[in-house]
């Protein structure tokens, strides 16, 4: 029994906290916003800390500590690799990639920041996040997609790692 | 009599664009009646009727009863087959005015035993691809046998009592009716297979260590009774693993034998400790009595390895007495460190303790005793003194929970020592947390199965406090950091949350089993808006007075949330049905922003509104025109019209000149002489109601903040418009400037519109400009 039974602390979003309460929930929340202007979706993905770093060193047999600043680019190279593995957008039934702007850290969160660009409208969007899905059985993966006035949301968990959502015009 | 006019004018005029309004509205269709939707109606319906129990001002009635069950039991650990076994006598006391003719008793364990529910209320589908391990969990493995296996249930001759058991709750037959007043005293004689806590999951249970040994950590082990009060009668709903506890208080003997080299702490006073310590232990005990400061090691890291390899065949027998205390649980394992100092809580000495097998240094030894010290300081300053004689904060892998005197905690350093910011607040903040818990609900006895929110919102909001307490009063534990991190407190972090989708978002009364991510639920969201009343709406003086009147008059009871809701307004004297409403009863959100901004001058020439409004007012219709004001929007067309007239007076010379031309020296002397007129526009998108901070910024660079009440929303749910008389130009006007009210889209709160650049936008700039 088990996995099913999550009875602690869920976190979310930034107010997070894995504390507090019995066991850890395993949870990313990724925000993707249609930017107009720019015709680019840009997303913003907060991972937990302690998750990824235990993803890194089972997976690549890499120790890394994130609190230490030195080792940044080797962070982002791996969490380029992982994230382009594990996290694919298909935008009006066509896979696009990202690029990977840069990573930042607030309390036990890294927030990492990825733009796909050349984007003039957005009709339907898949996404597919396994992220983490390889280590915690029980991981989800929230997702917030905006355009305009229009919010979207999707939970990705195992045996439901991709959704599809279409936006008005 | 004119200047009176004057500022009536302004009035008149908001009142006349009103007027206009409606004339409109008639046009339509009728509409249909309704009931009354106002946000500020008072919760007659949704709070239950005051009684003798319970009075109208939130405090126990004079009828207030609540039952009493003291447990005696004798308990054996079992090492070797992780087995635990125990013989409990039970005394219960029906002090309510009802006769019983059965009592429910509470059988938690059973939560995991085989033919346990509890996995088949989740929804669960076939996943395409699966771990080895998930594979074998989900489709191969029998189920672990974690379920109580009851023995006999005797009355207190030893003659057999009839039982049933429904799951995780067994109904106890007595041979006649309990009567009010009555005792009924009777034995249950129980063993069950411990679980492990760090693959299995679960509350309680141990840790393997990999040289064989275990830390056990051990709670909601024997069968326990169950609440019956005059609000729920039995609360005997199952335990499905989510919703946590309810359960009396008492008096508790308990004798725990375990292996002879075991280190054993848990709720009560130990009574034999002569028995059970060693000279050395003993006469550091006495020190640690006297340290104030620095905690003393009574088992050594030293000693606690030494111990690895002996596994002893002997036991011993700990003895603990606990008095009211509502639930019982312990620790014990040949692998614990074991720590203690002194907190002075009003005139009495606190023990602080710490149970830590090696895995938890450096970390451990430096912090978690001074984190229990800090703890009971905050949170007795808060509420009331701590009543228990010690706290004890005890180091158990991946876990946080909170039983009398004694909590569970996680925060393990890696192998080699080292740890990172996050693990060294992870552990701080969750000993806060579930020390914290001695408050609420151990001593303020909540009912946990039905509302998660009144002791875990409760507790997090006084958490918040208790972290920025110890982070002022041992700032090394900051390490370079200038202010505690606190997750959870600050109004704008509850904004993620509370502007997500509907569909996955619960109210806060919502009961335990059924919420909706349940962390910010019943956790951030109440400590949010309790803080949000602690610092914008009631003030601190108020709401802390109010909110330690509501522990001190349930400290040792059950409340209920409308008990904590009806204390909050009787001891502060603030209207509080709307925020209950809007907070706790719906998923509504704060939004509220700057629509519209106009600005006036003044005329002498009525404007062709004014000749409208006064044509259809009573109260003007027959006035001489000359005695009055006139408002013109700058900009409008009328505003063309009178100024060719020459009407209009907006420099501060020809308003000086009216002044004086219509004004007695001694009606000037108390005259402000503003010279701008405005009328704001605030619209409110949001369901929630909250106070309406405006910050004013003027052309000097000065600025100043106005608070209109949450009441100006009463009248008008959507929108609402304030007019401002200046006597410099507004250049900015900003809506909840230190975003305070958690509202959740502030790019309609800032007039002129800020073109603000978003998160992403934000962080792009910055990382291309490197």
């Amino acid at each position: 029994m088990h996995k099913n039974i999550i009875f602690f602390v869920f976190i979310m979003f930034t107010t997070l906290s894995s504390f507090i309460t019995i066991h850890k929930f395993y949870v990313s929340v990724t925000q993707v916003e249609y930017n107009k202007e720019e015709q680019a979706l840009q997303i913003i993905s907060r991972i937990f800390i302690d998750d990824i770093e235990d993803l890194l060193k089972e997976r690549y047999d890499v120790s890394v500590n994130f609190d230490k600043k030195e080792k940044s680019s080797e962070i982002d190279k791996y969490l380029t690799t992982y994230l382009n593995q594990k996290l694919v957008f298909k935008v009006n039934g066509k896979k696009v990639n990202f690029v990977f702007i840069g990573k930042e850290y607030e309390q036990d969160l890294v927030i990492c920041y990825l733009e796909i660009e050349n984007i003039p409208s957005l009709e339907t969007i898949e996404i597919t996040n396994e992220v983490l899905m390889d280590l915690f059985e029980e991981q989800q993966n929230i997702i917030h997609i905006k355009k305009g006035n229009q919010r979207k949301s999707l939970i990705l968990e195992k045996e439901k790692e991709a959704g599809v959502l279409k936006f008005n015009k | 009599m004119k200047k009176i006019l004057l500022v009536l004018s302004v009035t008149f005029l908001i009142s006349g664009i009103l007027y206009a309004q409606n004339q409109e509205e008639t046009k339509k269709v009728r509409e249909l009646g309704h009931t009354n939707q106002n946000k500020f109606k008072q919760m007659y319906d949704e709070f239950a009727t005051p009684n003798m129990f319970r009075t109208a001002s939130g405090a126990p009635g004079p009828a207030y009863y609540q039952q009493q069950a003291d447990y005696k039991m004798d308990i054996e650990l079992d090492d070797k087959n992780k087995k635990l076994t125990g013989k409990e006598t039970i005394t219960y006391t029906n002090n309510s005015p009802d006769n019983l003719e059965f009592l429910w008793v509470q059988l938690d364990q059973n939560m995991r035993a085989k033919d346990s529910k509890t996995p088949l209320i989740e929804a669960d589908g076939v996943e395409p691809a699966a771990t080895t391990d998930g594979f074998i969990t989900k489709y191969l493995a029998e189920p672990f046998d974690g379920g109580f296996n009851i023995i006999a249930v005797k009355d207190s001759s030893g003659k057999p009592l009839k039982y049933t058991i429904n799951r995780t709750m067994m109904r106890v037959e007595m041979p006649q009716d309990l009567k009010s007043g009555e005792k009924f005293v009777f034995s249950i004689d129980w063993w069950y297979n411990i679980n492990d806590h760090v693959n299995g999951r679960g509350r309680s249970g141990y840790e393997e260590f990999e040289d064989g040994n275990r830390a056990y950590v051990i709670a909601q082990f024997y069968p326990r009774m169950a609440v019956y009060n005059d609000v729920e009668g039995w609360q005997n709903h199952q335990f499905w693993g989510r919703g946590e506890f309810a359960l009396p208080f008492g008096n508790f003997e308990v004798n725990i034998t375990v292996p002879a080299d075991h280190i054993l702490d848990g709720t009560g006073e130990l009574i034999n400790r002569k028995e059970v310590f060693t000279s050395d232990m003993m006469s550091r005990y006495e020190k640690a009595k006297k340290s104030y400061d620095t905690p003393v090691v009574i088992v050594t890291q030293e000693e606690a390895i030494a111990k690895e390899k002996t596994f002893s065949e002997n036991k011993k027998t700990w003895k603990l007495k606990a008095e009211n205390v509502r639930d019982f649980g312990f620790a014990t394992s040949r692998r614990f460190i074991w720590d203690m100092m002194a907190v002075k809580i009003g005139g009495k000495d606190i023990m602080a303790v710490s149970m830590y097998p090696k895995e938890g240094n450096p970390l451990w030894e430096e912090w978690s005793t001074k984190v229990v010290a800090s703890t009971l300081k905050s949170y007795s300053r808060m509420t009331f003194d701590y009543p228990y004689h010690k706290a004890i904060s005890v180091h158990a892998k991946n876990q946080g929970m909170e039983y009398p005197m004694i909590c569970w905690n996680y925060g393990r350093p890696d192998a080699d020592g080292t740890y990172s910011d996050h693990v060294k607040y992870g552990m701080m903040s969750v000993i806060i947390h579930e020390v914290g818990h001695n408050f609420f609900p151990m001593i303020v006895n909540s009912d946990e199965r039905q509302w998660t929110w009144m002791d875990e919102g409760l507790n997090t909001f006084v958490q918040y406090v208790a972290e920025q307490d110890f982070a002022e009063w041992y700032p090394k534990a900051l390490g370079t950091d200038k202010k505690y991190p606190s997750r959870r407190g600050p109004a704008d972090k509850i904004v993620p949350y509370m502007s997500g989708n509907q569909n996955f978002l619960s109210p806060i009364m919502t009961q335990s089993n059924n919420i909706h991510q349940f962390g910010p639920n019943a956790y951030a969201k109440p400590a949010t808006g309790l803080n949000i009343l602690r610092e914008t709406i009631m003030g601190r003086d108020l709401f802390d007075y109010s909110f330690r009147t509501y522990a001190q008059r349930w400290m040792f009871k059950h409340p209920t949330p409308e008990d904590f809701f009806r204390t909050m307004e009787d001891a502060s004297a603030v209207d509080l049905d709307w925020f209950w409403r809007g907070w706790f009863y719906t998923t509504d959100y704060t939004d509220i922003g700057v629509k519209d901004v106009k600005k006036y001058v003044v005329s002498k020439v009525p404007t062709l509104e004014a000749q409208k409004f006064a044509a259809s007012d009573r109260s003007l219709r027959f006035a001489n025109f000359s005695d009055l004001v006139f408002m013109v929007e700058e900009g409008s067309d009328d505003y063309d019209r009178i100024k060719s007239n020459g009407g209009i007076i907006e420099d501060a010379i020809s308003l000086k000149e009216y002044v004086m031309d219509n004004f007695s020296p001694e009606e000037r002397k108390n005259l402000k002489q503003p010279k701008f007129f405005y009328e704001i526009t605030f619209e409110k998108p949001g369901g929630l109601v909250m106070p309406l901070i405006v910050e004013y910024t003027y052309e000097d660079g000065t600025s100043e903040t106005i608070t209109y009440p949450a009441e100006i929303w009463r009248k008008n749910n959507e929108e609402v418009k304030r007019a401002i008389a200046s006597e410099k130009t507004i250049t900015k006007i900003v809506v909840d400037p230190k975003q305070e009210t958690a509202d959740i889209d502030i790019s309609n709160n800032s007039w002129p519109k800020r073109n603000k650049l978003g998160r992403f936008q934000q962080f792009k700039n910055k990382v291309k400009g490197q």
